[in-house]
């Protein structure tokens, strides 16, 4: 491309993470979908084989307060790159890069909103069921 | 990396306003007029059957799998008529459970996700300015295995030889069946899946690298947005069933006992596998059909969708969450219950993104000025019917709830409003929203309100007493019921409510295909949207976009006045067809920025000639006939090299031209920047998935079974296993070394490399199934699985050889060169995933008798 247009180049460089962009707002459903196999997985397995259910239990837990405050920071990232507070704009309609590069920190914050309520419901099971019947 | 030495994208972009505003002069722009319409023109006469344009695909996609639906309502209709009355015996038993397996898996099969694709494949080049498809020819190749493999399933009913075992096939019902009906079920379905697969291959490259230049991913249409999420979709949900088919048709013909407990089998697994995929695909049919309400809403609101990123998240929310669900169509099979409660607790869950878009459609009418065309009209019966079958499936999400409705017709119920509310509205809204577009005509508003209220009416009233008559205990699939429990009434209202259902039907399939030669000529942006394929030139013009725009708002033809008019006069990208090919613009996946002219096939009857012989692969072996099926299956791989051979990554007569706005673009890329190569890529993702489920099926063993394996058991023999893993590796470094060698213009070095690595990844597939030939398969579940992991990479070394044989010839014929290297990018992709797949199948072989 030519150099009559610098504005462009800045753009290119200031939100030049992007390309990884589409898969960065899927992390936080997949975390959550980690969490859910992690959680049905291993609870089969310790009901099949007669593991000790405490034990088993008490690490989900664990695992699953990380993955929520792992949900969680992806979360405040995305909101830090969403920006609205500093630029009002809850739409991102317009066809710039800094509207790309919001709209994309909006989207990852929304989801992993969705991707928390997802995790703490799928470990509500492991709170109130204390056995494998 | 070395450079291949293909020129870089150069000129000015984004365009200025004073270069779009210069003229193109008259005589010019009709020379392009006439130079475009020449190179996509339809062909004519019977020709017209080898057209690959994706207007004249989708169309017959959509119109075939109408046909379907119609013959399925047809069955329907024959199931109500028999549970009309107690005790009647006009249908028999046997022929009920063709009826009811068959309505459901061709409603399914045969409609539902068919629809999808068919309707993407009509409208996504249009929405993104696109010529047309990445890959026509392979949308063409989608749907003759669709019209085939579809033909074939529906047809047993009128054979008698139907599947019967309902649509979701459970062992040991279903392998136990005699006769075909369950193998025409697996083999014929296992085809169309194929091509569903390669339609979403097709969709998501198209949405990824075919918008026009400036559209970002913020400001792409929405139903792009869910396009690429249900492709997605597709991808992780479709191969857990072909790993299942997999087994299952191994089961039934050559009696290995994956399903069969007394031989350390489980019935439970398919059940697994059928729902990993049968619950997503809800959600594959659901969203797209609501990404058409996401179209049509703004349109008649007059205003842009409100909470684009919150449908956004919706979409891609659903499409996650879908994956964490399918064990509550499971409830009742006895797992333990905090099992049950992980799943009651997701389908809770996938509540909350789906009542978000709800909300967001709402909200978008609440502060439009609504138009209530027939189309909205459509839509807001959806919405009520689709709330209804919502609020039933928060019901049904309760274990304990779904303990007593299991299984009758409460699950009709609530299956029905699901997917008419969910699917049947909003995709003939689509119909009567998009007729237009698809075929420069109108629909009848007067019809078209007729349909609707006998739609509607008929609909509740069929559906709506089924909630009552499950909770009053009738079973599903009974052909016939005992009078005095209460059902007789309510029965009889579902089968007159069924048949105001099919009268509706019978007004919109009329408005439909009645001839319309009269009607004067619409208008060209009748509901006055403000999408770009709205912009469709009237009368027909088969190039698709006259230039392919610059686009910078969501909603261009409100936002960037004068646009059309532009595009109209060739003032945009790629007006012209110089050297009379049909091209298409690639651009980058997040920013769309300009990067390459896609050359695009033409017409041709090779893809309906592979069809056919894929088709004579899977449909013979239904019959035991295996001799002639081997022969189809060559001539099929033969038909589809010689369609890749002639027309697929050519190198071009120049590398680079002009594509107007003084931008000049490469005429061909290799590697991640080619289409190519992205089509590879998202193939073997859903490739992988089918292998990881056969991986889940051996780890599944190991926890349900007590002995797995079992004491005393012979396993696969270590030291072949190993020669094995080492044939693999050392393919995949000679593989990739080809790539590097030829790249540096080493050319008799990387046709040695290639022939070393078929000679290497040969050898070790040989040496895995020499490992596992002294394992008798029939005998128990253990050897059976080792087997078939074994013959799965065997199936999958053997594709991988051709493709190393198909880039050594490309290499001495002239058609791969170190400058045009895109079929070796493509192949070295290929084997990355069958490398770590053999190696994991290799560890599995080797280790896991050690270490279970």
């Amino acid at each position: 491309m030519t150099d009559d247009q610098p504005k462009r180049r800045e753009d290119e460089a200031e939100f030049s993470e992007e390309q990884s962009s589409l898969l960065k707002i899927t992390m936080a459903p997949t975390l959550w979908a980690a969490h859910f196999v992690i959680c049905y997985a291993l609870v089969a397995v310790t009901c099949a084989k007669g593991w000790d259910f405490p034990t088993v239990r008490a690490g989900l837990l664990v695992f699953s307060c990380l993955v929520v405050g792992g949900i969680s920071l992806i979360g405040w990232r995305a909101w830090r790159q969403w920006n609205v507070s500093e630029t009002g704009d809850f739409i991102n309609r317009r066809g710039r890069a800094e509207d790309r590069h919001h709209f994309l920190g909006h989207a990852a914050f929304l989801l992993s909103v969705i991707s928390v309520i997802g995790a703490i419901f799928v470990t509500l099971p492991l709170v109130f069921i204390g056995g494998c019947q | 990396m070395q450079k291949s030495g293909l020129p870089e994208p150069t000129g000015p972009y984004p365009p200025t306003d004073a270069m779009l505003a210069e003229p193109v002069p008259d005589e010019v722009q009709r020379a392009q007029e006439d130079r475009l319409r020449k190179v996509w023109e339809t062909p004519k006469g019977w020709r017209y059957w080898s057209a690959v344009n994706n207007s004249e695909v989708g169309k017959w996609y959509c119109l075939t799998a109408l046909a379907f639906m119609l013959l399925a309502g047809v069955m329907a209709l024959l199931i109500r008529v028999q549970l009309a009355v107690p005790e009647n015996d006009l249908i028999s038993a046997d022929r009920f459970n063709q009826l009811f397996t068959m309505h459901g898996s061709a409603m399914m099969f045969l409609f539902a996700v068919p629809m999808f694709e068919a309707i993407s494949i009509l409208l996504l080049p249009g929405m993104l300015g696109a010529r047309d498809m990445p890959f026509p020819r392979l949308s063409a190749f989608g749907y003759w295995c669709f019209l085939i493999g579809g033909v074939f399933v529906i047809g047993s009913i009128f054979f008698d030889v139907a599947p019967r075992a309902g649509w979701f096939m459970y062992p040991p019902l279903a392998t136990k069946d005699p006769g075909p009906g369950s193998d025409i079920w697996l083999l014929g379905l296992s085809f169309i899946e194929v091509a569903s697969i390669a339609a979403a291959v097709e969709l998501i490259v198209g949405t990824l690298k075919c918008r026009p230049p400036g559209m970002r991913v913020n400001i792409m249409p929405l139903y792009a947005w869910y396009v690429l999420v249900v492709g997605g979709m597709i991808l992780f949900a479709f191969p857990p069933l072909i790993a299942g088919d997999f087994l299952f048709e191994l089961e039934r013909s050559f009696n290995w006992p994956f399903f069969d407990p007394t031989r350390g089998g489980d019935p439970m697994l398919w059940q697994h596998l059928f729902w990993i995929f049968g619950h997503p695909e809800v959600y594959i049919i659901f969203l797209p059909s609501i990404a058409i309400a996401a179209m049509v809403i703004p349109a008649v609101a007059r205003r842009p969708i409100f909470g684009y990123s919150w449908i956004v998240l919706s979409a891609v929310g659903t499409g996650f969450l879908s994956f964490g669900l399918w064990v509550h169509h499971m409830f009742t099979t006895g797992l333990p219950s905090i099992s049950l409660g992980f799943f009651s607790a997701a389908s809770e869950a996938v509540v909350i993104p789906t009542g978000i878009q709800i909300f967001a459609f709402l909200a978008t009418l609440m502060v439009g000025r609504v138009k209530m065309t027939l189309p909205m009209l459509w839509i807001s019966g959806a919405l009520a019917i689709f709330t209804m079958g919502g609020l039933t499936g928060v019901m049904l999400a309760l274990a304990p709830f779904d303990f007593q409705a299991h299984d009758t017709y409460f699950i009709v119920a609530h299956l029905h409003y699901t997917l008419f509310g969910g699917m049947v509205f909003p995709v003939i809204a689509g119909v009567y929203y998009f007729f237009p577009f698809i075929q420069k005509k109108k629909l009848s508003d007067r019809l078209g309100k007729w349909a609707f209220w006998l739609i509607f009416t008929g609909f509740n009233l069929t559906f709506l007493p089924m909630h009552l008559t499950g909770l009053w205990g009738m079973p599903r699939r009974v052909y016939t019921y005992p009078t005095g429990l209460g059902w007789d009434g309510l029965n009889m209202i579902s089968t007159l409510g069924s048949f105001i259902v099919a009268a509706g039907f019978g007004v919109f399939v009329w408005d439909l295909i009645r001839p319309k030669k009269d009607q004067p000529q619409i208008e060209r942006n009748p509901w006055d949207a403000g999408t770009l394929e709205w912009s469709h030139d009237i009368p027909e013009e088969a190039w698709g976009v006259r230039s392919i725009p610059h686009v910078t708002t969501r909603y261009p033809l409100w936002d960037q006045p004068g646009m059309v008019a532009r595009m109209d006069a060739g003032r945009y990208y790629l007006p012209d067809a110089e050297e009379g090919k049909r091209e298409t613009l690639i651009t980058s996946v997040i920013d769309a920025t300009p990067v390459q002219v896609q050359r695009v096939t033409g017409p041709a009857w090779i893809t309906l000639a592979a069809a056919a012989f894929t088709g004579g692969a899977f449909i013979f072996p239904t019959f035991h006939m295996y001799p002639p099926a081997i022969v189809c299956g060559v001539f099929a791989v033969v038909c589809i090299l010689y369609w890749l051979w002639t027309s697929t990554a050519r190198p071009p007569e120049a590398d680079a031209k002009d594509v107007g706005l003084g931008l000049t673009l490469p005429t061909y890329a290799a590697g991640p920047s080619s289409v190519g190569w992205w089509a590879m890529w998202i193939t073997m993702l859903g490739d992988a998935t089918a292998l990881a489920s056969l991986v889940f099926g051996f780890f599944f063993y190991w926890t349900a079974q007590p002995d797995f394996p079992p004491v005393g058991a012979l396993h696969a023999l270590p030291g072949l296993v190993a020669l094995a893993a080492t044939g693999f590796a050392a393919g995949w470094a000679l593989t990739v070394g080809a790539r590097h060698l030829n790249r540096g213009g080493a050319l008799q070095a990387a046709r040695l490399c290639l022939g070393l690595a078929s000679l290497a990844v040969a050898g070790g597939a040989t040496a895995l199934i020499g490992a596992v030939t002294p394992l008798d398969p029939e005998a128990h579940v253990y050897p059976a699985t080792l087997w078939a992991l074994a013959i799965w990479i065997a199936v999958h070394v053997g594709a991988g050889v051709i493709m190393l044989l198909y880039c050594l010839a490309g290499s001495i014929f002239g058609k791969l060169t170190p400058r045009y290297d895109a079929d070796i990018w493509n192949v070295t992709l290929y084997w990355h995933f069958v490398t770590i797949s053999a190696l994991v199948v290799c560890a599995i072989l080797g280790l896991a008798p050690g270490a279970l």
